[in-house]
């Protein structure tokens, strides 16, 4: 009997490995047959085929470099900026009182209004150049860090503190290293969130008004109704933003090198 | 080489406190009138009541007291780490407002820096009091091996044992070459045996360096192995009740304690602490 179950555990096991596996060819493959079969409107829901045709093109022509390096360099430029403001700010605010006093409050009211919302004001300052969606990343990032930051370092263990004043660690040491490394851990997650983020305010930084990009050419191909070229430039997208998590997380682990 | 390293400009001294000169010697720390009261959220907390004390020039001091009696607030007072809320501490006739790179602390939990290895949490203190990195580096290499560490010098913190890590925390203060090395309980965390070891550690090193310690810990054993004299403190709010001498014979060592000169010393301590566990008792019964 219990040579029996452990085989069927092993067979089920074995059963949940093939059904991973064949899950993304099995939908694509779905998928496919339902767009070809006339159920739907093929040109709003286009099979996965046409979707690679229009990827395979987007390539081709060039265009798509183009678009990424066009992303890329808005979130990553933003992300640089904003997670380097959020963390000097943050060991500033969480380390000496009269800079919280200051900044905290501001700090709190500004936070909880999503970054999308100043799409408007943006165009207003900035119209449609490259400053303006370089300012919704590096807000939206900005205050996601700024508070992993302040709270890591109000976090950090008092005793490594008190030990490093005992050995006469100047001022800016303390904040610097002592204190910023102490918060490292909690900064990290902080630079992790920030990275989905910053993709969630390039989407509404290109949407507002852009010439090239991932999510203009979705835009783009919306007005124009190719359906394929929309979905390949969601599926690039997604890809990125997952790369760059991954990226991210490892980078993460790497950071705090001393575990 | 390692004595000449910690004090360069003083050829190696054996401090011997029992020669008529150790009386005459000047008092390096002194505690005059010390009360320190913190506030708390149902009102104050006495945590340390008009204290005065007078520690000699390479003299090894112990204060001992039940847990909560304020010996942890007393030595943070005299490390600069606690304002005085009434008198003043005095360390080579200087106030004590803030931490001096001359006095150094080691704590119960030995707060190394984790994301340093043992090596650079020790030359930390050279450093930062603006020493080259090389020299820092020799400094700390010296005391690695003085503690026995060298096989372990690049490894981070949180791979040694609690043992070894107070080692390196201990290291880590005399790095900075203090006048005086506070200890707050630092082998309260760990087992009886590794204890005993870092005891007799202890006993060795303190015949090498000339600091005056003052060590902080609620074990008599611990307290009249170790010292030159032992202060016991009253259960709160902290008071000293009395200041007992201890002339047994150095070198010592943990044997010590089979002693019937030391077997004495501690029964007086006991009952010193008995009769006043009672009359706190008491009090407390007369109060409810
Ligand atoms: N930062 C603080 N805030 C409020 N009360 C404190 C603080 N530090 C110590 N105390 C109180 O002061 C008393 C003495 O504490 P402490 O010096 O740590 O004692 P010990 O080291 O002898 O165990 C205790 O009653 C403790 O609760
Ligand atoms: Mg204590």
């Amino acid at each position: 009997m219990s040579v029996g179950g452990r085989s069927s555990a092993s067979a089920t096991a074995r059963l949940s490995v093939l059904v991973a596996v064949l899950s993304v060819p099995a939908f694509t493959g779905v998928w496919e047959l339902i767009a070809r079969s006339g159920i739907v409107n093929a040109v709003l829901f286009p099979p996965p085929s046409t979707v690679a045709v229009a990827i395979l093109e987007w390539i081709r022509t060039g265009q798509f470099f183009g678009d990424l390096m066009a992303s890329l360099s808005r979130v990553a430029g933003g992300f640089a900026v904003g997670a380097a403001g959020g963390i000097v700010l943050g060991v500033l605010t969480g380390r000496v009182r009269l800079v919280s006093s200051l900044l905290s409050p501001l700090f709190h009211i500004l936070r909880p209004i999503p970054p999308i919302a100043f799409v408007p004001i943006v165009i207003l300052w900035f119209g449609l150049s490259e400053t303006g969606k370089l300012f919704l990343v590096v807000w939206g990032v900005f205050f996601t860090v700024w508070l992993a930051t302040h709270i890591g370092v109000q976090k950090v263990d008092h005793g490594l503190i008190r030990a490093a004043q005992m050995l006469g660690t100047p001022q800016p040491q303390m904040l610097w290293e002592i204190v910023l490394l102490g918060a490292l851990p909690y900064v990290t997650v902080g630079l992790r969130t920030a990275v989905s983020i910053s993709f969630y305010t390039l989407v509404a930084a290109e949407l507002a008004g852009s010439f090239a990009g991932i999510v203009y050419r979705i835009e783009i191909a919306q007005q124009n109704m190719q359906t394929g070229q929309v979905m390949g430039g969601l599926a690039a997208l997604g890809l990125l933003s997952f790369v760059a998590d991954r990226s991210f997380a490892i980078l993460a682990e790497r950071a705090v090198w001393w575990r | 080489m390692i004595p000449s390293l910690l004090c360069p400009d003083q050829p190696l001294r054996l401090v011997d406190t029992h020669s008529p000169s150790a009386s005459a010697r000047q008092a390096i720390i002194r505690v005059e009138d010390l009360s320190i009261v913190f506030d708390v959220p149902s009102g104050h907390v006495i945590a340390v009541d008009r204290v005065s004390l007078a520690v000699t020039q390479g003299e090894f001091v112990s204060i001992v007291g039940p847990s909560g009696c304020g010996k942890s607030t007393l030595l943070n007072a005299m490390a600069g780490l606690e304002r005085p809320f009434e008198g003043q501490v005095l360390i080579a006739g200087e106030a004590m407002l803030a931490p001096r790179p001359e006095i150094g602390m080691v704590f119960q939990q030995p707060h190394l820096f984790p994301w340093k290895s043992v090596r650079r949490n020790i030359a930390h203190g050279p450093r930062a009091l603006g020493k080259s990195k090389a020299e820092a580096l020799r400094i700390a290499d010296d005391l690695i091996a003085m503690i026995g560490l060298t096989k372990f010098a690049s490894a981070y913190p949180h791979t040694l044992s609690g043992g070894m890590q107070q080692r390196v925390a201990i290291a880590r203060a005399l790095a900075n070459q203090p006048r005086v090395l506070l200890m707050d309980e630092p082998f309260g965390a760990l087992d009886a045996q590794t204890r005993a070891v870092m005891q007799d550690n202890l006993l060795e090193l303190r015949e090498r360096i000339n600091a005056t310690i003052v060590f902080v810990t609620h074990d008599i054993d611990e307290a009249i192995l170790l010292s030159d004299r032992v202060l016991i403190m009253s259960a709160g709010p902290g008071r000293i009740l009395k200041d007992l001498q201890v002339s047994l014979p150095r070198p010592r060592s943990s044997a010590i304690v089979a002693e019937a000169a030391y077997l004495a010393l501690k029964r007086d301590c006991l009952d010193l602490i008995r009769s006043e566990g009672r009359r706190a008792f008491e009090q407390m019964e007369i109060r409810t």
